[in-house]
């Protein structure tokens, strides 16, 4: 079952990752072509996902807007990994004064109801794809890091941490090579929900005019205008929506298939 | 049986009081004092609870309001207002010339934070002649002297011991007009209730109910519920969603010229818009009749100029210029901006022409006239980036400090054109509306001189000559003036479409007694309807 899972996740998630690689080639118009005769066409053999109010192709803008979207999802997981990483392997490991400190920040850190926090940043940072990656990579580590922690809790005291220690090994490559090796499979798991919660999170941001500006299409800001158009263009809703909601869908599959497979 | 059908006939014509009237509005009021009011949703609600000397009927001419008639006097420097006698605040105070004295006093008073105190700098003095005669005399002749008073006039006998900036009358408002204030919940709804003393006449309907709802999209939701009465459209909700059965059964749909227009200023201190001819080339660049047809749907017309089209002021030879990329390619060549480095953008001296289209949130009519504009400058290898700003943000972060490349706006106009305050090149400081700096002298001159003259004709000449400068000049770049689109429950009767618009008659509005949906229980009754 894992396994089938994984694989379905990874088809989608592929198949939307090589969209976003190939836009260029595979997304039949300019993404930002104006056309007053073609003003929110309902999907048909020219537009094959219809235009929106600015008779701009949904789908073009849709297959680009995943190359904004998916590269939002991972750069803010990455730097969301390194961070909780560094602070989880180094309070686990260390313990003691240096331990609770780092807990006590953690504490602090999930204390801000996050997408608030990211919110007021953005409103005095301005909005670009940058500051949203950065933003929400910095407002998103302290899961990980407990994590991290908590393994390394256990691990640290288990035979070939102990034999380690015997023969002389430095705290950096005891922490480096054996420890987050080691614990790094939750990690994952809980990474790849944290790609699709990036994803929302920047889907809502867009949504709210605070996201990806214009003219650039991101599934968030796409989803903006059909605000205005739900009762006369449904397709401007409906495919940007379930763009988001497959993407999701997919790492969802991927990251329970990965907790099958490690546990 | 004749006279039965005539006493029929005279019942079915009679007007019902009763009812109230729901209005929806993106933004609450902030300030329910007239002379504080600068945002349209207060002076909407300010300006039924209170009166100015004098206002504009349905064609558009003055006519009296507090005032019962007046004599212009000595070349124009001199204006006596003969007042009404029978008016009343809400508190049952006598209203008279003392209260039109303060009003003047607080709008000359520097420390009063009011923008609209302009008008009556030129104000030599103001005797209170008896309790019902003012004399104002002017230094100059000051051809918008009659029409700056629509100004409403606040209570003396309240406000006297008062601070205006801090004063709690602010949200809690006494005035002489046809509706008392009743309650105001932040963000949420005020309501009115109708002066029966009104000394036009008691308005027919009883409640008015400002309701605040921030988004266009959910207003629209709103009524198709019937739960608003009144609400602007988008042209998409004008044009595609309004012609069913149900809008057509229970709603009546309004097409007006509005009285605004929509425009991108550049920001004349930056180096890039300093030469006329760049400005000229990216008013050829962009189609405004392109705009209109995506934007507006076809609601609106072009913009030439900052009066309105069929104003006497408005200059009917002026422009639009052609769409002409090829034109705006060669005169931004001639002003020195080549594609030198074949990377397909336009530079000058190793720069890059690019620049940023500041506007506001929650407009997306907007919202998608600076795509177009960045489109078809990209078209011309001009790189536009588009931000989308906070409203009280950006009018206090970049328009107040004059901190932006280029904005896109739009300025609500009087009926009357003096249009001094935002172009002439002394309003320039910080706050002040002529932020693109813009400064002719000929322009300056023809102000000063279009506000001396009372007669009409030598206005005008000054007024249309000044269109021809702006646009020559092209301090803005134009682009249209839409149409006004509202619609409103169709049980509302006695609206009469004139070239004001339709709200100047609000008080003689009616709702017959069969379809009046919000009823008034008894006060005195010892039971309550409980919701």
């Amino acid at each position: 079952m894992g396994s089938k899972r994984l694989l379905f996740g990874c088809l989608i998630i592929g198949i939307f990752s090589l969209l976003a690689i190939a836009a260029p080639l595979v997304s039949p118009y300019d993404p930002s072509s104006i056309d007053q005769a073609g003003l929110l066409m309902p999907p048909s053999a020219r537009h094959l996902l219809g235009t929106d109010g600015l008779g701009r192709d949904l789908l073009s803008r849709i297959i680009y807007g995943a190359r904004i979207s998916l590269s939002i999802g991972l750069i803010a997981v990455g730097i969301s990994v390194a961070i909780g990483l560094v602070f989880g392997a180094v309070s686990g490991f260390y313990g003691g004064l240096i331990d609770s400190l780092i807990m006590r920040f953690v504490d602090i850190m999930l204390c801000f109801p996050t997408f608030y926090l990211i919110l007021a940043v953005t409103a005095i940072l301005g909005p670009s794809i940058f500051n949203i990656m950065i933003i929400i990579g910095l407002t998103s580590w302290m899961g990980t890091a407990r994590l991290i922690r908590a393994e390394i809790l256990s691990l640290k005291e288990r035979e070939f941490i102990q034999a380690e220690r015997a023969i002389g090994a430095s705290s950096s490559r005891i922490i480096l090579r054996h420890l987050i090796p080691n614990a790094i499979g939750p990690v994952m798991v809980n990474a790849t929900l944290g790609i699709a919660g990036a994803i929302l999170v920047e889907s809502g941001l867009s949504f709210l005019g605070l996201g990806v500006q214009p003219p650039t299409p991101s599934w968030g800001n796409i989803l903006i205008e059909s605000k205005s158009t739900l009762g006369v263009a449904w397709w401007i809703t409906v495919f940007p929506g379930a763009a988001i909601l497959t993407t999701i869908l997919g790492f969802n599959f991927i990251a329970e298939g990965l907790k099958k497979k490690i546990g | 049986m004749a006279v039965f059908l005539f006493l029929s006939a005279a019942a079915a014509l009679a007007e019902d009081y009763g009812d109230a009237i729901v209005s929806a509005s993106i933004g609450d009021a902030r300030n329910l004092i007239p002379l504080l009011a600068s945002d349209v949703p207060s002076s909407e609600v300010a300006g039924l609870i209170f009166n100015g000397l004098v206002k504009y009927d349905k064609d558009v001419n003055l006519i009296g309001d507090l005032a019962e008639s007046w004599e212009i006097r000595d070349h124009n420097l001199v204006i006596i207002f003969h007042l009404r006698k029978n008016v009343l605040w809400h508190d049952g105070h006598r209203f008279s010339a003392h209260d039109v004295e303060f009003t003047y006093q607080k709008l000359i008073d520097p420390k009063v934070k009011t923008p609209y105190g302009g008008d009556f700098e030129r104000i030599k003095s103001l005797e209170v002649i008896d309790d019902y005669t003012v004399k104002v005399t002017y230094k100059e002749p000051f051809a918008p002297a009659l029409s700056s008073w629509g100004m409403s006039v606040i209570p003396r006998h309240l406000l006297e011991r008062e601070d205006l900036n801090t004063s709690r009358f602010s949200r809690h408002p006494i005035g002489t007009g046809p509706y008392k204030f009743k309650s105001w919940r932040t963000q949420e709804k005020i309501e009115l209730v109708s002066n029966h003393g009104y000394f036009e006449h008691r308005p027919y309907i009883d409640r008015y109910i400002y309701r605040v709802i921030p988004d266009e999209s959910t207003i629209f939701l709103e009524l198709q519920t019937q739960g608003v009465d009144s609400a602007g459209l988008s042209p998409l909700q004008y044009t595609r969603q309004t012609d069913t059965p149900f809008f057509k059964k229970y709603y009546q749909k309004f097409r007006l010229p509005s009285f605004a227009y929509t425009y991108l200023g550049y920001n004349l201190r930056d180096p890039k818009f300093s030469d006329k001819r760049v400005r000229q080339a990216l008013n050829y660049a962009v189609d405004k009749n392109e705009i209109i047809g995506i934007v507006l749907l076809g609601l609106g017309r072009v913009c030439t100029g900052p009066y309105l089209p069929d104003t006497w002021a408005y200059n009917p030879k002026v422009g639009p210029a052609a769409f002409d990329p090829q034109k705006a390619r060669e005169l931004l060549k001639e002003a020195g901006w080549a594609d030198s480095d074949n990377d397909g953008w336009l530079d000058k001296e190793g720069k890059a022409f690019e620049f940023t289209i500041i506007t506001n949130q929650g407009n997306e009519e907007r919202l998608k006239v600076a795509q177009i504009i960045q489109r078809r400058l990209k078209d011309i290898g001009i790189k536009v980036s588009v931000r989308v700003s906070e409203w009280s943000v950006f009018l206090t972060e970049n328009i107040d400090k004059r901190n932006f490349e280029a904005v896109l706006l739009g300025w609500a106009l009087p009926r009357e054109p003096d249009n001094y305050d935002i172009f002439h090149s002394s309003k320039t400081a910080e706050g002040q509306f002529n932020f693109v700096t813009y400064k002719n002298e000929e322009v300056d001159r023809l102000l000063t001189e279009g506000r001396r003259y009372f007669d009409v004709e030598k206005r005008k000449a000054c007024y249309q000559r000044i269109h021809e400068i702006l646009y020559e000049e092209q301090p803005y770049m134009f682009i249209y003036v839409p149409d006004g689109l509202s619609v409103l429950h169709s049980r509302f009767k006695g609206i009469r479409l004139a070239p004001i618009g339709i709200g100047y008659n609000f008080i003689d509005w009616w709702v017959p007694l069969a379809e009046q949906k919000y009823k008034v229980v008894n006060p005195n009754s010892k039971f309550k309807i409980s919701n």
